[in-house]
């Protein structure tokens, strides 16, 4: 066992199937099948809230299940763990990680985030970090971010600095002089960083951020770990932990990878500093690593997390492979995005080249989305009224602006969307408008 | 809101759909049909330690799996909030609890420890409790919950007092008595005690542990809180929360009571306290009390917790619903048990009336079962050579005992068990015994 708890014995020897591009690349027909069981008729435009998972890989989970429940003493003794590595060395790979050590798989992204906050809490609490020491994330966190900082951080002592910058954003450069100034505020009077949470795609208003440039200026500035939320990550923007060089970096594999429900990572570079980060649902495998403890939290389904070699399959069925879908999903995204500014007369919430498999698009100012409850309660009325599926999100109107954009939608792209999905978008607000609707109209 | 955070108009006029005893009991042919997965010629007695799930539940979770999948966002907005209330609801009536709020669903006991002592662990820190204070388990409490244990509150400053119990064990006084002697130990030097952590069925070696007597000798010496681990609950033991009157009290679902893995309730008596347990894996729901934390903690899959209303079904399909299963399982398990250490010559780990659906029965002595690791190897042997699946206990010997029997067999009874799992169980340890075969040969 190493510092960190691995057998390395296996893990040095144990050389993955690397799945080889499939020689047919999946058809047409394949890939209308594959999501067959998707609701038809509505347009299914927010991939990056839930993501999707193909028929072939809800098949391999079930196979997975069956395997458990058939004789579960067994499955436990003498397959789990080596099922759950092969997961492990498929997202080595797929994340340019060094070692499999540095890969634990977990529920999601927030499960990640409690288990590097709770480790920030007891350096707190245990003296490592003075109190007001602080931590710093982005003011577009996700929400249960934000809250588990809030649990874990603030409780322990810590004192959390949001960095501000505005949206729409136009270049890398506001988001990188924002944060500075962020860190600037970190370190004033004699605190110190202890972490900065960067997120590499924003959830909402969806916007890529310079990770890379953001990690080097932290190291600059002497702050103490790096921990970036890739929750919308690899087959979204480009994934690359040796790139990065975050100290800890979560990625979900159910969005953008075919993943089912429940299905993410925990990247934790190997340092000289011994390692106590640990699951906080505790088993007997307390102490062992993070990456054995989360394959054992209590007896539970783990099939989300042993499919990842069968999505990888089905990944490389697709032209390029993972790359390839990327770059396509961009490209179109871009290109549907643009389509709908110029549709209503509005504008896209940052520029093509600052965007992943999502992008931001302006709504009519007319609407009057005058609320984060109002944009909500829009969101449901496109789905009940116009069978479009897509999150809104408010932005608070900057002073003395007339007629100013207050909602944007975020419109993704995967590999099952259409642009006819885009059009029946477009037409229900232009309907909206053209009906003299506002938001108003939702208010009860 | 309440200060639980549950919306309280809709749990107090919902009334859940109370499943009748079905008028057509399940039927022999269809018993075997809803367990047909599972690996065939296997004598499959240790039903303890992963529990079972019957076709039909497995088919109902597929629907829940495939719901969300076919349009997430209108199941999430639209769904799971009120599936998961249905199942609080079910159990809530299951284990007799005052009200739905007192019910979570999490995935499993070890989560629901972790929750409750994390909980302690900001008590310590946050100076509620003194360093020192005393947290009191039993000495055969679960391997992850001692961790927890370890992990929380030995971290936080807690002091940690283990309860001896006898094994083999011929009376609850026995373990009554062992428990008071650990409090008083946990009261030495103005220590206060401020939780006590007791199983009600303890898992290895299983014993039916006296719980409501345990929690009334906590009141009385004082002890804060009370956390039962009845991960052996629902379907094994009888499960009344007022009867039992802990504050805290945790089983799971999946291992007696047919739900899939994994599902399980932390059932939290409502009190005059602020309430601030909350679930470690903090959603934009932190806040709004336990039960809707733990109904999103993140995008993943709720099916099994989804299913408890079907599995309700299921198990109404038999005489006497979950208490006729329970009791014909003891009785089965017993007698079961009673043939077996007749045959062998040995003895079972409890009385009767202190076993659950499960029981320990000694193996011979001839096997030279030394240590644990011996334990578990001979349990896989049992596996590869004997297709026979149950979890071996290692006792160490007291001294001076003459060919003591050091290893026990933890048999469980389960509603898809038959006589001849038992009898190939038998049969296989005296083969190994007439073999002359000892553990030193599986070194």
């Amino acid at each position: 066992m190493d510092t960190i708890g691995a057998d390395t014995k296996i893990s040095n020897t144990y050389l993955p199937e690397k799945p080889e591009l499939s020689p047919t690349l999946i058809s047409d027909t394949e890939l209308l099948s594959e999501f067959s069981h998707h609701v038809q008729n509505i347009a299914r435009i927010n991939n990056g809230s839930f993501g999707c998972c193909p028929k072939s890989v809800i098949s391999a989970q079930q196979k997975w299940q069956l395997e458990f429940l058939k004789q579960p003493d067994d499955f436990y003794f003498n397959r789990l763990k080596d099922e759950i590595l092969k997961s492990r060395l498929v997202i080595r790979d797929l994340v340019n990680a060094d070692h499999v050590d540095e890969i634990s798989i977990v529920d999601n992204a927030t499960t990640a985030t409690a288990i590097v906050l709770q480790s920030v809490a007891w350096e707190f609490l245990q003296g490592k970090f003075n109190k007001g020491d602080a931590v710093v994330m982005l003011q577009y966190a996700y929400g249960a971010v934000k809250k588990s900082l809030e649990a874990y951080v603030t409780r322990a002592g810590g004192y959390v600095i949001e960095a501000w910058f505005l949206f729409p954003v136009n270049s890398d450069g506001e988001i990188v002089s924002e944060f500075r100034k962020a860190l600037e505020r970190g370190k004033a009077n004699g605190r110190k960083v202890r972490l900065a949470m960067i997120d590499h795609v924003t959830s909402i208003p969806s916007v890529p951020i310079p990770v890379k440039e953001l990690i080097k200026i932290c190291r600059e500035e002497g702050v103490d770990k790096v921990f970036v939320d890739g929750a919308q990550g690899i087959g979204c923007v480009d994934v690359d932990m040796k790139e990065i060089g975050a100290d800890f970096y979560t990625g979900t594999l159910n969005k953008w990878v075919f993943c089912p429900p429940g299905a993410a990572f925990l990247y934790c570079r190997k340092s000289n500093e011994i390692d106590d980060l640990h699951h906080p649902v505790v088993s007997h495998e307390y102490g062992n690593g993070l990456a054995i403890e989360s394959a054992w939290i209590g007896t539970r389904d783990y099939s989300a997390q042993l499919v990842v070699p069968q999505a990888l399959e089905f990944v490389n069925r697709f032209e390029g492979g993972i790359e390839g879908i990327k770059k396509r999903n961009h490209k179109a995204v871009v290109e549907m995005g643009e389509m709908l500014a110029k549709a209503w007369g509005t504008h896209l919430g940052s520029p093509p080249e600052m965007c992943s498999s999502m992008i931001m698009v302006g709504l009519p100012a007319i609407l009057g989305i005058s609320s984060d409850s109002i944009a909500l309660k829009l969101r449901t009325h496109l789905r009940n009224n116009f069978s479009v599926e897509v999150p809104i999100y408010y932005r608070v109107p900057g002073d003395g602006v007339v007629n100013p954009v207050t909602g944007y939608a975020r419109i993704s792209h995967h590999v099952y969307n259409k642009p006819d999905e885009y059009y029946k978008f477009r037409d229900a607000v232009n309907q909206l408008v053209n009906d003299k609707f506002t938001c108003a109209l939702l208010a009860w």
